[in-house]
């Protein structure tokens, strides 16, 4: 029986195990399907609440952080160029409007409209653009009509927009004053249009002069870190993620002199202005010794007269054309080096001012008029500049070997676009023996100065070589790469021709450069404050076909006008030259001729006179005529006479001493044996007395 | 394990909790030391924790503060800069009417002997 009820007992378990097994078996199907019929649903149904992809999106962001551009600053420490964010000021008038007329809330909207007029008021005392009716007008016409990007003013800077965060409506933050500011970094060129073409810009696609030439210094690099969001919904930075910090561009210190630049932009805008007939001028001051740019101006005024003069182009680089007369002193040099000049007093017949295949020289008939002779020295016809005595002096001695005088040419680097700070340098056409441009002529015209087109700086760079006695540096704009105040490196001088001549050359043309300034074409120059030697030159420029209006001759239109480029190139003081300065001023088409030796002599002039007060190099010495007079002692001081303490005790013997106004300094016990000084001698105040005590 | 032991486990583990005994049941006394010495950990690494953020958020802060100084003095060295130059200083000289122009001789240096 009992097993029977056991096996009954087992078998009623075990289907209670099967039981309770079926319907777990159960459950996990039905919540299988429930599950599945779940995946389908959100596939096909479920919209994610925002709050939900809250929870799912990373608490790290990537932020970029862009590198501050590096300065570009004057030869003593001046920002030419520095960045600060400027920031544009928007409005989202519809703020909070919804909510208040939701809740049915309008004397909160009211509110809201009477803190807008008032910062509308406040708008208008800060920017004086529009009244605070208008300011008022446009916001609540913006609030009407749901504008959510109101643009009030562009381009503040910190200060401003400080003040304006402080105005009624803005100080209540986003949310509730609409405030919007939107930065972004700003280069800001604090002498405006001084210098402008030498330190140029980066807009963009479009990027010229040193700001473009050393953009990869000045840019630095952008870095970047993660962030992420603290407790405190502040956002950090996140320590557990990679990091590049961001490297600010390096400060380029260049080698120019904002006085320099100020003086020679202010004299060169007086004689423009002066003349409406002149279209564009330029001046490059050049140190002598080291070829380092301390000035670079290039004004011009656009299309017509009218327009401002500005820093439009950079001609001192990119104008290449023919220099006029100025160029004959690159024959002086070559003949005198090469010996065929032996003297400037040295003497050519006159012939009329003929040269075989060559324009008579009208100048010369002058000559022979008014002196009677029938020879011209070298010296004066460099003075007067005349195109007869070059070309004479060309044929004579270059006419078999043309080729020797170009040689010159080309050491003088005049026929090549050396390197330069910044981009661009014109590349000068010489018109070589053996070309197709090579004509009778050519050899004669190039003698003064037609024939080869060179930019200004290749001019000043020459002139810079005969006034640093043969040895020719290469113009530089860049001193140095800077990094916080810290050099981290220095472009030093470097000659592009170490001997162009002998020094005794270069002291024989700067003897007749010195002369023209005297008694030639640029008497202008004479007395000024420091003595400057020099060439000018006057050159008519080659026409485009377009301004010829249907004329043959390149250099003249229809109407018989003509462009003209007047120049002025040499350096000062004449006897030590410190500077190589070239001024060059050029016309729109006229009928009137304009000269090297007057409007840009007398830029120069200005230039110089001022230069000579504001350099330090010139101020004069006075040695002081008398001695200054050595300090001495005009009071005595009173002697003190030394007591006799012998045989006293030590207290009595230190009230006698201290008493006497003198300090003692004893050794041992009881009575006073010895004493120095002795008792008589006179001693000064609070002189040490020493006593013996045995 | 079969239904009924998990059931009876289970059953205990409740009464014991009712009773206050379950550490002592399962002998959590003896890691008595342990679990105080984790829940130390645990504090001063949340306490580390809010510190490290606090202390980032002030750099934060000063980041922000640097860099609105360095665009104030930008703008102010610009500012002073446009002022330096000669031709804005005669500029202001003209305006109020100073008879002081620039130098027309250099400065003379006095040296004594």
């Amino acid at each position: 029986m009992n097993q029977n009820s056991e096996i009954q007992d087992t078998i009623v378990g075990r289907d209670r195990i099967h039981v309770v097994m079926f319907f777990l078996s159960m459950l996990f199907m039905v919540l299988g399907i429930a599950i599945l019929v779940w995946i389908v649903k959100i596939q096909l149904t479920y919209k994610v609440d925002d709050r939900v992809i809250d929870l799912f999106r990373p608490t790290v962001q990537k932020h970029i952080e862009a590198p501050v551009r590096g300065r570009i600053l004057a030869t003593d420490g001046r920002p030419l160029a520095i960045s600060a964010p400027l920031y544009d000021l928007y409005m989202d008038c519809t703020v909070r409007k919804q909510e208040y007329i939701q809740t049915g809330k309008d004397s909160l909207e009211r509110a809201w409209q009477e803190k807008a007029r008032e910062l509308a008021a406040c708008l208008s005392a800060e920017f004086h653009d529009k009244s605070a009716a208008d300011y008022a007008k446009a916001i609540l016409d913006g609030r009407a009509r749901g504008s959510k990007y109101l643009r009030l003013q562009k381009n503040l800077d910190l200060a401003t927009l400080q003040r304006v965060k402080t105005f009624p409506l803005f100080r209540e933050g986003p949310y509730t004053g609409g405030i919007i500011v939107e930065e972004h970094e700003e280069r800001i060129y604090p002498y405006d249009s001084l210098a402008r073409r030498v330190i140029g810009y980066v807009k963009e696609q479009n990027r010229i002069g040193l700001e473009s030439s050393f953009d990869s210094e000045l840019h630095g690099r952008e870095g970047y870190e993660w962030r992420r969001v603290t407790d405190n919904k502040r956002w950090v930075r996140d320590l557990d993620s990679a990091q590049v910090k961001v490297q600010d561009g390096n400060d380029i210190r260049t080698t120019i002199n904002v006085d320099f630049q100020d003086i020679a932009d202010k004299a060169l805008r007086a004689q423009i202005n002066a003349n409406e007939d002149i279209r564009a001028g330029i001046c490059i001051i050049m140190e002598a010794k080291t070829g380092a740019i301390r000035a670079m101006v290039n004004l011009s005024r656009g299309n017509t007269p009218q327009t401002v003069l500005w820093e439009r182009e950079n001609l001192a680089l990119r104008e290449v054309g023919e220099q006029g007369s100025v160029m004959k002193t690159v024959t002086l040099l070559s003949l005198v080096e090469d010996g065929y000049v032996k003297s400037l007093d040295q003497t050519i017949p006159t012939n009329n001012g003929f040269v075989p295949n060559y324009k008579q020289d009208v100048h010369i008939l002058d000559y022979q008029r008014e002196t009677g002779r029938r020879d011209i020295s070298v010296m004066h016809g460099f003075e007067i500049s005349s195109n007869y005595v070059f070309t004479y002096l060309a044929e004579q001695h270059y006419g078999k070997q043309p080729q020797e005088l170009f040689d010159h040419i080309y050491s003088y680097r005049l026929g090549e676009a050396f390197d330069f700070d910044i981009t661009g340098l014109g590349r000068p056409v010489v018109n070589r023996p053996g070309t197709a441009s090579w004509s009778k002529t050519t050899l004669g015209t190039t003698a003064y100065g037609y024939g080869l087109s060179v930019t200004p700086l290749h001019v000043a760079t020459f002139y810079n070589g005969i006034a640093n006695k043969g040895r020719m540096m290469k113009p530089y704009l860049v001193e140095s790469i800077e990094k916080d105040g810290k050099v981290i490196r220095k472009f030093e001088p470097t000659a592009l021709n170490s001997s162009i001549c002998s020094p005794a050359t270069a002291d024989t043309v700067t003897r007749a450069l010195r002369a023209v300034v005297e008694h030639g074409t640029a008497t202008r120059l004479k007395g000024a404050k420091l003595p400057v030697c020099g060439k000018t030159g006057t050159a008519q420029v080659v026409l485009q076909p377009s301004e010829r209006g249907g004329s043959t001759d390149p250099y003249h239109d229809a109407m018989g006008r003509k462009k003209n480029q007047g120049t002025f190139v040499g350096f000062f003081p004449s006897d030590n030259p410190k500077y190589t300065i070239l001024v060059t001023v050029y016309s729109y088409l006229s009928g009137k001729s304009f000269y090297g030796g007057t409007m840009p002599a007398l830029a120069i002039r200005d230039i110089v006179d001022k230069l000579y007060a504001l350099d330090g190099e010139w101020d004069p010495e006075i040695k002081a005529s008398a001695q200054v007079p050595v300090m001495e002692k005009t009071m005595e001081w009173e002697k003190r006479v030394v007591p006799d303490v012998k045989g006293c005790g030590l207290k009595d013997a230190l009230y006698a001493i201290e008493s006497a106004g003198l300090n003692c300094q004893y050794e041992g016990m009881g009575h006073v044996t010895a004493q120095s000084p002795a008792a008589g001698n006179k001693c000064d105040l609070g002189e040490t007395v020493k006593i013996t005590l045995k | 394990m079969s239904v009924f032991s998990a059931w009876t486990s289970f059953r205990n583990t409740m009464r014991s909790l009712r009773n206050g005994e379950f550490l002592l049941r399962i002998r959590a006394d003896k890691y008595y030391v342990h679990i105080m010495y984790l829940f130390l950990l645990m504090w001063v690494t949340i306490l580390l924790s809010l510190q490290v953020d606090k202390t980032l958020t002030r750099v934060g802060d000063n980041e922000i503060a640097l860099k609105t100084l360095r665009i104030h003095h930008a703008e102010k060295e610009a500012a002073l800069v446009k002022l330096k130059s000669a031709s804005a200083a005669e500029i202001r000289l003209r305006e109020l009417g100073s008879p002081a122009t620039l130098p027309d001789e250099p400065a003379t240096i006095i040296k004594s002997r």
